[in-house]
């Protein structure tokens, strides 16, 4: 039973750095159409970034958010302008091939800056553990949780209590009459592909001071991310964070209770079961959206 | 004449759909485009709204060009656009989607006013403020977008085919609006698919056909015109002049 408790416990914890992650994604999909297979790419990218100045300048994890999560937003409204903007037909299709080439290239310049060395960010609480109640949590997994939490919060008022949010929404559910109201809805995709990457800033910090990583850890970390919004339902945000933590409770407790192997195989057989049933995901926006 | 376009020339990739097309809307009246499927109605809208680029011509409003603008700039010039497809944001409150109507405004208390007269102009905005825009039925979500295209209180409505989808009750309710609308000092250019209701409703008629203007002139002469009623209008309207 503790075990059990133990699994849903973890599974919550890393299910909320998921769904940060996850936020970002689904985000992107729901207001430009188009599946960001580089998120996974810039999350590693993140991690590198925080490894960096933890490193070499001796950032603290944390603080260095605050130069990471400002460079990734320039960095995404760079790279919508430059390569996602310029997509005018089959923009889905084609966002899947342009964006898994500047996957490639990040973890091709991130073997060429790093190395090909496993690595993990190191602090002073990423090895500190607590006890809470009848077994200790990593101090590192409650300290990201929260990291996710306030960054959630944010996001929400961001979309719900402000004006770019209203457009982001508008936009989401409806590109054309968005555009006829007066919404610039080519500067809030710019803004969200910036928000999106933003996000993985904070997700690559948390999920490098929890996990070793390589350049080429991006590949599972996209594929965990797409199955948690088609199990959520593309475009959800609510249900990507849903999703996320399901998902990873699921996973987390499959593997303590049976074996880590396969835990992974939960993960997919789970989304070959939801796709079956219900192919627009839990909260899937096709049944909303009217454009 | 509040709008004025000459010569218009417009299309998607290589071909053209709009071939030259001539049209004037005065002040104060509502026009009301008619013809087949593919005549280019709708296109003159995504031209006139600065959607669509025209690749020559002349689009003047209140004498001035809109050729090039955005269509945020569009707006600003006091002219408004309802689409043909249901254009609410439907998991938004119905108050958030006519407020959004005023996005380009910038001061919170002038859209706070024009709320407020808005909902006492419409019931619909009034009572259902607080549940979801989906939720509506058809004619509801129409009188809705009216309500919203009305925040920036435009002097020029483009409304692209307002009774598509409606029943006949819900329809005299949806026209009912529009002629208030007119009635409170807006023009109106509408598309109707509907051509004798549109006309009916007009002042003003306008005949498309492989885009360019077939026939312009006042709505009853547009309407018992007998070579367009043969060929747009099912032949019947004459008869039913004749009889009446």
């Amino acid at each position: 039973m503790s075990l059990v408790l133990q699994g849903i416990v973890t599974g919550i914890l890393t299910g909320g750095v998921y769904a940060l992650m996850a936020a970002g994604l689904t985000l992107i999909f729901g207001v430009m159409d188009i599946i960001n297979i580089a998120q996974g790419a810039f999350v590693i990218l993140g991690a590198y970034l925080s490894y960096w100045l933890s490193v070499h300048l001796h950032i603290d994890l944390f603080l260095g958010l605050f130069i990471t999560i400002p460079v990734m937003f320039v960095l995404g409204v760079i790279l919508e302008w430059l390569l996602i903007r310029p997509l005018k037909r089959d923009r889905t299709q084609l966002s899947i091939l342009v964006t898994y080439a500047l996957a490639i290239i990040i973890e091709g310049l991130l073997y060429f800056f790093f190395s090909a060395d496993n690595v993990k960010l190191f602090a002073w609480y990423t090895t500190q553990s607590i006890p809470v109640g009848p077994f200790y949590l990593p101090l590192i997994y409650l300290l990201a949780f929260a990291l996710s939490v306030v960054l959630l919060a944010a996001l929400y008022v961001l979309l719900y209590r402000t004006k770019f949010g209203r457009s982001v929404r508008a936009t989401t559910q409806n590109r054309a009459a968005a555009l006829l109201i007066g919404i610039d809805v080519e500067r809030v995709a710019a803004l969200t592909f910036g928000v999106g990457v933003a996000l993985t800033a904070a997700g690559g910090m948390a999920y490098g001071a929890t996990t070793p990583f390589t350049p080429n850890s991006h590949y599972d970390l996209i594929s965990r991310l797409l199955v948690i919004i088609i199990f959520a339902g593309m475009g959800s945000l609510g249900g990507a964070l849903i999703a996320s933590v399901g998902m990873l409770v699921i996973e987390n407790v499959t593997s303590l209770l049976w074996s880590p192997v396969w835990a992974s195989t939960v993960f997919y057989v789970l989304l070959v079961i939801i796709l079956l049933v219900r192919p627009q995901g839990l909260f899937g926006k096709f049944a909303t959206r009217n454009q | 004449m509040l709008l004025e376009l000459t010569n218009v020339v417009a299309g998607y990739g290589g071909g053209d759909v709009l071939r030259g097309v001539n049209l004037a809307v005065e002040e104060g009246t509502i026009t009301c485009i008619v013809g087949p499927n593919g005549a280019g109605k709708s296109t003159v809208f995504t031209v006139i709204s600065g959607i669509l680029k025209p690749r020559t011509g002349q689009i003047l409003f209140k004498g001035k060009s809109l050729v090039g603008l955005s269509p945020q700039q569009v707006l600003t010039r006091g002219l408004v656009q309802v689409p043909q497809n249901h254009s609410l944001f439907p998991a938004m409150t119905v108050r958030e989607n006519v407020e959004l109507g005023a996005y380009m405004l910038r001061d919170r208390s002038l859209v706070r006013k024009r709320y407020d007269e808005i909902q006492a102009l419409f019931p619909t905005v009034r009572e259902r403020a607080s549940e979801q825009a989906g939720s509506l039925s058809g004619g509801q979500q129409r009188l809705v977008e009216f309500a919203r295209c009305l925040m920036l209180d435009p002097s020029l409505v483009l409304l692209d085919e307002p009774s598509m989808g409606l029943d006949p009750k819900t329809l005299r309710e949806v026209f009912k609006t529009i002629t208030t609308m007119k009635e409170a000092g807006r023009t109106i250019l509408l598309v109707e698919q509907n051509a004798r209701a549109g006309l009916r409703l007009a002042d003003h008629g306008v005949v498309m056909e492989s885009g360019q203007v077939r026939l312009d002139g006042p709505s009853e002469g547009v309407l018992n015109n007998p070579e367009i009623s043969a060929l747009y209008l099912g032949g019947s309207v004459s008869k039913q002049a004749a009889g009446a």
